[in-house]
């Protein structure tokens, strides 16, 4: 390895170390989707142009980019977290459910509150239910054994039939002809605005990241999670309460998503609906996996995949490319990214030096 | 190691603007190509659609494709016909994330489409305020109820309970076990319980005595109507319990409990929404018939009323029937056709009361 100058660039060489292995699993997954388009018939460049131009071509799309992007910040920064502590948290999804309706309840159900006070409100709901949602299979995985993975999946389903239940229920939207399963509109006092095209969520999301990453990497709390998730064993002998962070990292991941639903509600759709929110927890696995488990990378995926998310119907009108090919290229990135042995073998990177990312103890660990 | 890494990665940059030139000659199909200056409008492009002269029409689907062969197809199919009838450019977007609906309608809106199609009564409140803000543009809401009459927007609607009437009776009439079954997209969706509704109705009257097994996908809208292994599995749960005609009603979650019914012998089933033999052929072993939504030729009317000037706002009540039977037309004895007019008869003179879901 050529490292003269040790200082300066040994930072550059750590961060370039860090990013290089998602880098060329985008840049491959765009490839391997260039050929697909090429094979259907299409002209990739054009296909591209367009997505780039649905997602940033004006105020307009660069706004509907960003509303894409902030809840997979707070899923991707939920995921992370947990990762942290050595456990993957699955159930983003549904602590995300959990913070959108409940945001969603309190942005109907009170009224006459002056805005600031409304938003804070509801928004600090939404993040109780959803940190509730999380000390469940916390306190399942400290005290019982019960493994995380399991419970959190079972637990999204549980979310997702309740969310319907009390959409669908005693929350229902009965106002006017309206016939199918939606909250009521919130108050106009809870609804989070904007700040010229940038929804006040994502800079709220950013500052997130923010802290999670002080808390993460300056704080005694932040280092007991590391190390827990490296080695838990170790972390009890050296006297940690590892049954106790273990639950904590599940309730903060559980914060974090509920945050994210409640902004979703309060910021994007105005209500709570069944279907408004599919996916944006699953989707935070990859911008977790892709940010290789840190806040700021996870601001990078979360801004590529919402590009894409945003950009996709220009491309499909513009491009006359199916929005699936969207799909495809998120799943090549996640699968490069994931068996980044393939893109070792490929681009020749025989191990990494530096910036050694452990994702969890057990899962995806190199 | 850093010479054969940047080796590598400029390779692959050269790679893909080599295939990105290959791709330049290759056919984009309903890309407006721009056209030359004295074309008359019979060359009109997507271009020309602000262009009074020039008729667009788009259609915006709900979450799902538009070749699902269900709903999304056969509004498609009704805007490509109608397309044809008033010589029109038509074009669709598919919608995929539920936040997209106003974005995707915004999309024909700047290119200044004459008519818009959305699909489903998900998309109606959009569908309301676009309609309201584009006065000029005519709107048809596919399966979208009108509280209020908008004189540019006109809701297709179906009476879900008659079409799913007649298949109960149809069903009644066929089973020999006494025990049928639906399989169905969520209730979260009114017209898919009003669907059972009439079908256990349907079946009842023909039998009081006729058990009706009707299990509703429990999952969110996100899967209901797009998990036919879901489907396929309740189906079988109900031959199990000896139902011998499976009523599939719910996107591909139906169509997956047709093909599971078409697999076992001596069984029937039933399609819905458009005629199910053209759709699902994979089913033709048990479909007899569907419970169908007379969607695109609803469309096509709706769309020669827009040009002529004719088009009604609010509500608009499209045809629902059985579709044909196809290759069970031996099967279906006078006895039964007499049966499915006299229920029709009943059900039209209100004689028939629907169970709560």
């Amino acid at each position: 390895m050529e490292q003269k100058t040790p200082s300066k660039n040994n930072w550059l060489m750590t961060i370039w170390r860090t990013i290089r292995v998602p880098l060329l699993a985008i840049l491959s997954a765009l490839l391997v989707g260039a050929v697909i388009l090429l094979v259907s018939g299409a002209d990739p460049l054009k296909a591209y142009a367009a997505l780039f131009k649905g997602a940033f071509g004006n105020a307009n799309y660069l706004k509907r980019t960003l509303e894409k992007t902030t809840p997979l910040i707070f899923a991707g920064l939920s995921v992370t977290f947990a990762f942290k502590a050595g456990l993957f948290n699955i159930g983003a999804q549904g602590q995300l459910l959990m913070g959108a309706i409940t945001a969603g309840f309190l942005g109907f159900a009170i009224k006459g509150l002056p805005p600031v006070l409304h938003i804070v409100l509801a928004l600090l709901g939404g993040c109780a239910a959803g940190a509730f949602y999380g000390l469940i299979p916390g306190l399942l995985r400290s005290y019982s054994g019960a493994h995380e993975v399991i419970t959190t999946i079972m637990l999204n389903y549980i979310a997702i039939n309740l969310t319907d239940y009390l959409a669908d229920g005693p929350w229902k939207d009965r106002s006017g002809t309206n016939v199918i399963a939606r909250l009521p509109l919130i108050e106009d006092s809870a609804r989070i605005p904007f700040f010229g095209p940038v929804p006040v969520g994502f800079i709220i999301a950013i500052l997130i990241a923010f802290i999670i990453w002080y808390m993460l990497e300056r704080t005694n709390f932040g280092f007991e999670i590391n190390s827990v998730g490296l080695n838990s064993h170790a972390s009890r002998y050296a006297g940690m309460k590892t049954k106790l962070l273990m639950t904590s990292a599940l309730v903060v991941a559980g914060l974090l998503a509920g945050f994210g639903g409640s902004v979703e509600t309060l910021g994007v759709v105005g209500r709570f609906q069944p279907g408004f929110n599919a996916g944006l927890g699953f989707d935070g696995i990859t911008v977790a996996l892709l940010g290789r488990s840190n806040p700021f990378g996870v601001i990078l995926s979360s801004l590529l995949l919402g590009a894409m998310k945003g950009g996709a119907n220009v491309m499909q009108f513009d491009a006359k490319v199916p929005h699936e090919i969207i799909d495809v290229i998120q799943s090549m990135m996640l699968f490069f990214v994931t068996a980044d042995l393939v893109i070792r073998k490929l681009f020749r990177i025989i191990k990494d030096t530096g910036g050694e990312v452990t994702l969890t103890a057990g899962w995806g660990q190199k | 190691m850093s010479k054969k890494f940047v080796l590598v990665f400029s390779l692959i940059i050269v790679a893909s603007m080599m295939l990105a030139a290959c791709a330049k000659p290759a056919p984009t199909p309903a890309e407006p190509v721009a056209p030359a200056e004295p074309a008359a409008p019979a060359a009109a492009t997507e271009a020309d659609c602000a262009k009074p002269e020039v008729i667009c029409i788009g259609l915006v689907t709900d979450v799902g494709e538009v070749d699902d062969k269900s709903f999304n197809q056969a509004s498609w199919e009704g805007v490509v016909a109608g397309g044809k009838e008033v010589d029109a450019i038509v074009n669709y977007v598919e919608t995929k994330d539920a936040k997209d609906y106003v974005a995707n309608m915004q999309l024909f809106l700047d290119k200044g489409y004459d008519i818009l199609v959305t699909v489903g009564f998900a998309l109606g409140d959009a569908t309301v305020e676009a309609a309201k803000a584009n006065p000029d543009v005519k709107f048809i809401g596919v399966d979208q109820f009108q509280g209020e009459v908008v004189p540019n927007l006109a809701g297709l609607i179906f009476d879900e309970a008659k079409s799913g009437f007649l298949a109960g009776v149809l069903a009644g009439k066929l089973t020999k076990t006494k025990v049928v079954a639906a399989v169905l997209g969520t209730d979260l969706v009114p017209p898919v319980v009003n669907f059972n509704r009439g079908y256990v109705a349907g079946a009842k009257w023909v039998d009081p005595e006729i058990n009706v097994i009707s299990t509703y996908h429990p999952g969110g809208m996100d899967v209901a109507f797009t998990d036919p292994d879901w489907g396929a599995t309740t189906a079988r749960q109900a031959i199990g319990q000896k139902a011998d005609v499976v009523f599939g009603a719910g996107g591909k979650t139906g169509n997956g409990a047709l093909i599971e019914a078409a697999s076992n012998e001596g069984l029937y089933c039933i399609g819905v929404d458009t005629d199910q033999w053209e759709t699902v052929p994979e089913a033709h072993k048990c479909l007899v018939s569907s419970a169908t939504k007379a969607i695109s030729p609803s469309i096509v009317d709706l769309i020669k009323m827009a040009k002529d000037g004719s088009f009604p706002g609010g509500n608009y009540i499209g045809s629902s029937a059985l579709a044909p039977f196809h290759d069970f037309e031996a099967i279906i004895t006078q006895e039964i056709k007499d049966a499915l007019d006299e229920g029709l008869k009943a059900y039209d003179a209100n004689a028939i009361t629907l169970p709560e879901k």
